[in-house]
């Protein structure tokens, strides 16, 4: 059994609203009774100017804005008989998420689409690749569910589960295996690769297909067996665009993937699998951790 | 030996501030950071009066309260709430979590809506500890 008790939701007001962690509340059905709202005021708005020196104004202006919009959605959570805790603080994001993370000692973390370029990334060490090797707590990125997707559920309703037959996807398979409560169906995907079958005769293709169709059923019929409805899906070509598109036709309200989080260093420039569909997708992505 | 008057609230300004005002009134400030820190120095120190703020990392005051009343020997201390969050969302609470977990709370002494002023402050603080 998969248990989230504790979430850390940490929003910068225009990525995640509070339709996000509505959305969210579901999780209660697998023990969430305690959010802990974070807020980081990223140093470069507070950060020293020539002749200015520190912005202490700014940093008290931006924590209480952050104050008043927390205040609002913990009102609401309290009066549901929820926990709510908050951390406003000056940083890096990467940086206060973990360290916030820690303290807390939550079991998911949820963060919006990260919103800098990637150069911006690489530079301020922000992107979500550095926040994946920094933690091994599962971490949502939360997207707006499409109107057709919302009205069916919330994200852990119908998810897409990569797998590439690793151990981080199995980690990620058991993680969805342990939430039986709020997830009603899964659409469990592998995306082969083309210059595997370059040289392969019809009969070995058909072959290829055959095994990794029996790879994916094995997974759904351990879903089955726990009493989640799975169907699988083979695909061949780009990782990202197949996984990508697969969610959109099996409508999943979230893709998982699981992740090693020793990208080599040019997976590091150009992009892993999970980073892509984090930064990348319009469909909430859920990365677990090795 | 003054009264203590046990200050629990994430920001080390509002601290400062209550502090300040408890002094002045002669009494000894101590103070606490977040929920779980205040409830050790409740057990620690024993305070005669707890300002309580609600929305604080690692627990929040509402908990701590309930912690509080729902234990013998913490129960008669008073409790001031000073917070941004409403005194109806802060009953709403209690209600909510004594319906799943039974046992009504009472409401604390005094329910001061942030920011407070030095004046309201004192006035709450000497009404509880000294029924003034």
């Amino acid at each position: 059994m998969t248990t989230i008790k504790k979430m850390l939701f940490a929003s910068r007001f225009q990525d995640l609203t509070f339709d996000a962690l509505e959305a969210l509340l579901d999780l209660r059905a697998v023990g969430l009774d305690h959010v802990v709202f974070l807020y980081v005021v990223e140093r470069d708005k507070v950060a020293m100017y020539r002749g200015l020196g520190y912005q202490k104004s700014e940093e008290v202006k931006l924590k209480e804005v952050a104050n008043i919009h927390f205040i609002e959605w913990a009102e609401q959570l309290f009066e549901q008989g929820m926990e709510v805790g908050v951390h406003i603080v000056v940083g890096t994001l990467v940086q206060q998420v973990v360290r916030a993370a820690g303290m807390e000692e939550v079991d998911l973390i949820v963060i919006g689409r990260p919103t800098r370029s990637l150069l911006e990334q690489l530079l301020s060490g922000a992107d979500i690749s550095a926040l994946i090797r920094r933690t091994r707590i599962p971490i949502l990125v939360y997207k707006q569910l499409p109107l057709e997707v919302a009205e069916k559920g919330h994200p852990f309703t119908r998810p897409l589960l990569a797998t590439d037959w690793g151990s981080a996807a199995g980690k990620a398979q058991a993680y969805l295996m342990g939430l039986k409560g709020i997830v009603e169906e899964i659409n469990v995907i592998h995306v082969g690769r083309e210059k595997d079958l370059d040289s392969l005769s019809a009969m070995k293709v058909q072959q290829y297909r055959k095994t990794q169709r029996e790879k994916l059923q094995a997974i759904c019929d351990a879903f089955e067996a726990a009493g989640i409805q799975a169907r699988p899906h083979l695909y061949v070509g780009d990782a990202y665009e197949k996984i990508e598109s697969a969610a959109r036709e099996w409508r999943a309200s979230m893709i998982v993937t699981g992740c090693s989080g020793k990208g080599s260093w040019q997976e590091r420039i150009i992009g892993s699998i999970p980073r892509l569909l984090a930064e990348k997708s319009d469909v909430s992505t859920l990365i677990i951790p090795k | 030996m003054p009264k203590k008057v046990l200050i629990v609230d994430d920001d080390p300004d509002v601290r400062l501030f209550n502090s300040s005002v408890v002094q002045e009134l002669g009494y000894l400030p101590i103070e606490a950071g977040d929920g779980e820190e205040g409830e050790q120095m409740v057990a620690q120190e024993g305070p005669d009066l707890i300002i309580l703020d609600v929305m604080m990392p690692l627990q929040s005051g509402i908990r701590l309260y309930r912690a509080l009343k729902t234990d013998p020997a913490f129960a008669d201390i008073p409790v001031i709430i000073l917070s941004g969050i409403s005194r109806r969302s802060f009953m709403k609470s209690q209600e909510a979590l004594a319906a799943f977990e039974g046992g009504a709370i009472p409401a604390p002494e005094a329910y001061i809506e942030k920011p407070a002023d030095a004046e309201t402050l004192s006035s709450q603080v000497e009404k509880c500890l000294r029924g003034a």
